[in-house]
């Protein structure tokens, strides 16, 4: 176990390595990129979204589960929040969206434990559903930014726009929950072993329920400052947004089967997405080169992560043989 | 297992549902969307139905063995604008059908190499060579090709059967007639089922398991291409987003005809079925009067029912297999 823990900090250092490494090669390559204004208002204001949702994202793939309908969750509560709001005040397109976000969360939730259906194929129908539900309610038009939206999405605190303070502090909280509490501990066990983890007294079903509908209350949250930074969305804004995400969290090392993954790694992903996607818009370099260069990272940290777990599954292995054994003899 | 299927195989399948909600469908759009049933309505649904019904044909085949495929839409893309560049030569539709077959083909490999070599999930694997489709795409051409010539869009304009059936539905007809033949009797298949099942015990009965899900990779690229060939030369203009969403439509209509994405299990009739069900709902909710805007939601809401039904039914089955040994344990 010590093992492992060695093995999981050096990975994540790793990770950081590479970035300060990309990081340092786009500032040397073109000196704008480090002023503070550049990093601050649009290296990473264009990733606070993507990087919010991957936070419990990243908890939902470690039980071993999936979602793929939250870019449209943000669409839907973004929709409907936003007609609450044109039509009966800011307060109301603000409980509005929250309550959209925790009933698709919650409906995903429960298909996956009650109906005991795939969380990709039950995603994959609800990311369609909240597409459409969406699409139809708001007719294909844009929905508009209202106030609290506006607040969300503009306003900067010391210097730092709001929304990058919201994502550190949700970024601590998840960090925390992840690697400290109980419940931490728990997401883990499901994800490398659901039906032990039942044995062994947990409340799986609860447990992936609530998974499910926080991750629909932080799409919500997210939908505001999305809402509040392009004053304008349309239904088809949310696609390929879950891929977006899922790229996050697997250049951070979690792994998409459950069980392995941390918190930290999440975000020196999100970190190093942000800093290419803006490097390389610095360095002048067409968008279409640029997903050339995230398929080609992501690629590389698939094949790195693929050899080091490979190995750590050998050394497992040897362990998991041995212990029988002695459960044997005793 | 041979007799366990013979004893269900009654006529009870989803398959038989599936059918019976179409058929329920079908005499309900007669009697109530006026002017769905008027040849030119209908062609153009069977031509839609027939790309998309063979490219979930390779679909299902991949996700019969527990993987799948994300990166079809990218795919899709690629090889119609590379069929567009060889099309302006002025070849004829012999050359370029075997020639887009081939690069769907190799594009396809590369995919399952990456899989079976790295040992990386397949949904992860996939996402990445998306982005790498993707990238890829824009900077050979400048956003489309056109000006093409006759006889590139000979399969759309001039091959018609009985001088009004698209001819793309007699190519169809022989991929899925040929489908249903090769799933039921070949020795092929049956291996595809038993790595979806168990790929470990495949691997003990004899199954050379990588070899097999790169050449499923490969007979479904070929399938891709074929659809890829058909969108192509639906028009003189080919850009360099034809195939984007089509993966979710094709993993759609797999799982609606009753495939588990956790593999093993899956017919083609069920594909068949399903692809032709969600074909149908854009033009019936344009023919019943509701507004296109909300043709996703119908979507999403029928496979959501579908799955739900689905799962409810093997939920029966499966507590009447495992009340034995769970009294025993309890």
């Amino acid at each position: 176990m010590a093992n492992k823990k060695k093995f999981k900090v050096t990975f994540n250092t790793l990770l950081f390595l590479i970035w300060i490494l990309i990081f340092v090669a786009i500032a040397v390559i073109s000196p704008a990129f480090l002023s503070p204004g550049y990093l601050v208002n649009v290296m990473l204001r264009n990733i606070v979204e993507i990087g919010m949702v991957a936070l419990p994202m990243t908890l939902i793939i470690i039980t071993g589960g999936i979602d793929l309908s939250v870019g449209n969750i943000m669409i839907l509560s973004a929709t409907l929040g936003g007609l609450a709001a044109a039509s009966y005040g800011s307060v109301a397109g603000i409980i509005v969206t929250l309550v959209t976000g925790l009933v698709c969360g919650l409906l995903n939730g429960l298909i996956i434990v009650k109906a005991k259906i795939s969380p990709m194929v039950t995603t994959l129908a609800t990311m369609y559903l909240y597409l459409g539900i969406s699409r139809g309610i708001s007719k294909g038009n844009s929905i508009y930014t209202y106030e609290f939206t506006t607040l969300m999405g503009t306003t900067s605190l010391f210097g730092v726009p709001l929304q990058i303070w919201i994502y550190i502090i949700l970024a601590v909280i998840f960090t925390i929950l992840l690697s400290k509490t109980t419940l931490g501990r728990k997401l883990y066990s499901i994800g490398l072993n659901e039906n032990a983890t039942q044995y062994a007294g947990i409340d799986i079903g609860k447990i992936k329920i609530i998974m499910y509908v926080i991750c629909g209350l932080v799409c919500a949250l997210a939908s505001y400052i999305w809402l509040g930074r392009f004053t304008s969305i349309k239904f088809d804004a949310g696609t390929n947004f879950n891929m977006k995400v899922i790229t996050i969290i697997v250049l951070g090392g979690t792994s998409i089967n459950g069980g392995i993954g941390s918190m930290v790694g999440t975000i020196i992903g999100t970190l190093i997405i942000a800093t290419l996607n803006s490097g390389l818009t610095v360095m002048n370099i067409p968008i279409d080169v640029q997903t050339i260069v995230h398929g080609s990272v992501l690629i590389v940290a698939l094949i790195g992560y693929a050899v080091i777990n490979n190995r750590a599954k050998k050394k497992k292995l040897i362990k998991i043989e041995a212990a029988p054994k002695q459960a044997a003899s005793m | 297992m041979v007799q366990e299927k013979k004893r269900t195989a009654s006529f009870l399948t989803t398959e038989f549902y599936l059918a019976i909600f179409l058929l329920a469908v079908l005499v309900f759009l007669g009697i109530f969307a006026k002017g769905f049933y008027t040849i030119n309505n209908v062609m153009s649904i069977l031509n839609t139905y027939s790309y998309t019904l063979i490219a979930a044909i390779g679909m299902n085949m991949i996700i019969i063995t527990s993987n799948i495929d994300v990166s079809t839409g990218a795919l899709v893309s690629v090889v119609c604008l590379a069929s567009a560049a060889i099309g302006k030569l002025g070849l004829p539709f012999a050359i370029l059908l075997p020639a887009a077959m081939v690069m769907g083909m190799i594009l396809s490999t590369i995919n399952g190499l990456f899989i079976t070599k790295t040992k990386i999930p397949a949904i992860v694997a996939t996402l990445a060579t998306t982005q790498l489709f993707q990238g890829v795409l824009p900077l050979t051409t400048e956003g489309s090709i056109y000006d093409l010539p006759a006889s590139f869009t000979w399969l759309a304009f001039e091959a018609k059967i009985f001088g009004m059936v698209p001819a793309s539905v007699l190519i169809c007809l022989i991929v899925t007639v040929i489908a249903l033949f090769f799933m039921k009797y070949s020795r092929f298949s049956k291996k595809l089922y038993a790595i979806g099942n168990n790929q470990h015990s495949a691997r003990l009965a004899g199954i050379n398991v990588e070899k097999t899900i790169v050449i499923t990779y490969a007979i479904a690229g070929a399938l891709f291409g074929i659809t890829a060939i058909i969108i192509a030369t639906a028009g003189q203009r080919v850009t360099t987003t034809m195939g984007s969403g089509l993966e979710m439509t094709l993993i759609a209509s797999v799982i609606l005809g009753g495939t588990s994405t956790a593999g093993g299990s899956g017919k083609v009739l069920g594909t068949v079925i399903g692809a032709l069900i969600l074909s149908i709902v854009s033009p019936a909710i344009n023919y019943l009067g509701i507004s296109p805007n909300w043709s996703d939601a119908v979507k999403g809401a029928i496979i959501i029912i579908s799955v739900v039904v689905g799962a409810s039914q093997q939920f029966k089955k499966k507590k009447r297999v495992i009340q034995i040994p769970e009294g025993g344990t309890l």
